[in-house]
């Protein structure tokens, strides 16, 4: 139970952080789920403007509820999620995107 | 002082095109007496609202791309805020994160054609060289801004 193993999916190279490797579960439990190392999609696509009338991209990070969409499950960067957040925050004040479904 | 403003609004679908466009005048005539221009001026038509404002499913936008100083913005605003059918409006300032993204392209082709011409490449990347990224899609530019008919 040496702690540490590697997320499969993608292979490695490329920056960032990501593919580190994940702590078993606490009772030692393998656990056989591939886990894709998340990339930022802005970062990837080089996008450099987050603008609030793209609702097509915007439209991407917010799931049925209408919330927006944590980083965490999306692999968006720090950055460009506070971009992205403001942006849908804009959106959201004109009525191009909704705060909530009904 | 010149800054780059965006100015979108909503026009509530009880206003006539007349109205509309009586308000883009409104708006042009204050932009000049303040001494700024207006860029461009966009009309995306009446387009499906997010959720439910005044009781209204639609809205007609208008974007305005507007120069001039933070006053002149300040005065639209508050005339904005009194006219009763437009729903919503905003004012986002753009020239600075416009330098920024400007800034950001530039230094980042920079950095890709010094490192390919230590590597004893030509500079730019040639068709059909390298392979394709597991994100690479044709985007096109136009595409960005079209009107997606489902919003939730």
């Amino acid at each position: 139970m040496n702690g540490r193993r590697h997320a499969g999916g993608t292979s490695g190279g490329g920056r960032g952080r990501g593919a580190q490797g994940q702590q078993q579960g606490k009772d030692g439990a393998r656990r056989p789920m591939f886990r894709r190392r998340k990339i930022c999609k802005f970062c990837a696509e080089k996008i450099d403007d987050i603008n609030y009338k793209d609702t097509k991209l915007l439209m991407s990070f917010v799931p049925e509820r209408a919330k927006i969409m944590p980083r965490r499950i999306s692999g968006t960067c720090a950055m460009h999620q506070r971009k992205l957040r403001t942006a849908l925050m804009r959106a959201r004040q004109l009525a191009l995107l909704p705060y909530t479904s009904e | 002082m010149d800054r780059k403003y965006e100015l979108v609004y909503v026009v509530s679908p009880v206003a006539t095109d007349d109205q509309v466009s009586d308000l883009h005048t409104q708006i042009e005539a204050v932009v000049q007496r303040m001494g700024g221009r207006i860029e461009k001026t966009e009309n995306w038509g009446r387009r499906r609202l997010a959720y439910e404002i005044a009781h209204q499913k639609e809205g007609t936008y208008v974007l305005e791309v507007i120069h001039g100083a933070g006053d002149l913005m300040k005065e639209i605003d508050r005339r904005l805020k009194v006219i009763d059918y437009v729903i919503r409006h905003l004012v986002v300032r753009v020239d600075e994160t416009e330098q920024v993204v400007e800034r950001r392209r530039t230094t980042r082709t920079e950095q890709s054609r010094r490192r390919r011409v230590a590597r004893g490449l030509a500079p730019d990347r040639q068709p059909g060289e390298g392979q394709r990224g597991e994100f690479e899609d044709e985007r096109d530019e136009d595409d960005r801004f079209e009107v997606t008919e489902d919003i939730r």
